[in-house]
């Protein structure tokens, strides 16, 4: 990101960075630049708060009207309030038992609950006329059919022509997660993303599945699914 | 969260290290004050508009996020495992902050939002970028934009 703002400024177009890994900024030296204290994945801050977002925006756009430079770092104050859990939540189905599970049951189990959670997330996205769901072009049941038929080792086809099928199984992944998070958000509650990260990961079918999709990938002789599950775990 | 300290120990390695490119110049240019300026968004999220192509792997281009998207229609494609992405679920501005720059352009904090916003993925190689950032930034002067606001995720 600082990266960017180099070559831009470079062009003549002022700008300021919302920095998230401090020392990564201090490494690049952009002209201006805003660390924030918040997780990755939230640049502005809490979500459905728009004060507070607003409050980071300007504080970020008034590092353009300074005189001084050429690389201005200044740190936010604020921590995101909502990263503190929130007691009312709920998770939205309980956690099945797959301890010990073969391949084959956690295929299953995957199929099986993807589809649950795909009436939940139907509801959930018409609630909220929105959904981030659609990378692979695969409905929620699916996507947890072909993540299953590659647990169960076979190499299914790429759904789409346009993907290859490692990408395919990449975007059916995506689409997943984000059709459970949706689900799990459709009540009043507000959880922390930690909240539902541990759910996710600890407490699904899914969660299991993926970690599992992950290991194959990476003792795979196909280099491409290699690639999908070293680089998903990097980041700028 | 974002502090070093609170990431689980390896990610927080591999943050710490990681190698950045380094300039031998830096670069700064000036504006009008806020209150006139244009400004847009760029960001590294790896959103793409509903059917537009999705970022693969480490795609070092770019995607135009028009100032008429509506949320239903942005997605996000980054690679990364180790970001949040409910954060965004719930409200984009969290990722991708137009309701508030057209806030602020209302309460006339800024002078305008602009026509065209862009994204990248951040996962690539910046110094693979730069042609493409060099075709943003001409984009952008062809907008009037004179402020970005670059937005990591």
């Amino acid at each position: 990101m600082s990266a960017l703002g180099h070559y831009l400024e470079e062009e003549g177009i002022p700008t300021v960075a919302i920095s998230l890994i401090r020392p990564q900024t201090e490494k690049t030296k952009p002209p201006r630049a805003l660390w924030v204290p918040f997780e990755l994945g939230r640049p502005f801050g809490p979500p459905s708060d728009a004060a507070f977002q607003k409050r980071v925006i300007l504080a970020a756009l008034r590092l353009l009207e300074r005189e001084r430079g050429p690389v201005v770092i200044e740190d936010f104050p604020e921590d995101d309030p909502r990263e503190r859990p929130d007691p009312e939540w709920r998770p939205p189905f309980a956690k099945p038992d797959l301890d010990g599970a073969s391949a084959a049951r956690l295929a299953a189990a995957l199929e099986d609950e993807s589809e649950r959670v795909e009436g939940a997330y139907r509801r959930a996205a018409k609630k909220r006329e929105r959904t981030i769901v659609g990378l692979s072009g695969l409905s929620v049941g699916e996507a947890g059919r072909y993540m299953a038929g590659w647990l169960r080792g076979q190499t299914p086809e790429s759904p789409n022509a346009e993907m290859s099928a490692p990408l395919a199984l990449r975007f059916a992944v995506d689409d997943l997660k984000a059709a459970y998070i949706e689900a799990a958000l459709s009540g009043s509650a507000k959880p922390s993303s930690k909240q539902l990260g541990d759910w996710l990961w600890n407490d699904t079918a899914a969660g299991a599945a993926i970690f599992a999709l992950r290991s194959m990938c990476l003792t795979s002789d196909d280099e491409r699914l290699k690639a999908i599950a070293t680089a998903s775990s990097d980041q700028f | 969260m974002a502090r070093l300290t609170d990431l689980p120990p390896a990610v927080a390695k591999r943050y710490a290290e990681l190698e950045c490119p380094s300039f031998a110049t830096t670069p700064w240019a000036d504006g009008p004050p806020l209150a006139e300026r244009r400004v847009a968004i760029v960001s590294s999220a790896g959103l793409v508009v509903r059917g537009e192509k999705p970022f693969r792997g480490r795609d070092a281009d770019y995607r135009v996020i028009p100032s008429e998207t509506r949320p239903d229609q942005l997605m996000l494609s980054h690679i990364s495992i180790n970001l949040d992405r409910s954060g965004f679920q719930e409200d984009w501005n969290v990722v991708f902050p137009l309701d508030r720059l057209r806030e602020l352009a209302a309460e006339r904090v800024i002078g305008s939002v602009a026509a065209t916003h862009y994204s990248f993925m951040g996962a690539t190689d910046p110094l693979q970028m730069e042609g493409y950032a060099c075709e943003v930034a001409s984009r952008l002067k062809d907008d009037g934009v004179d402020a970005v606001l670059l937005s990591p995720v």
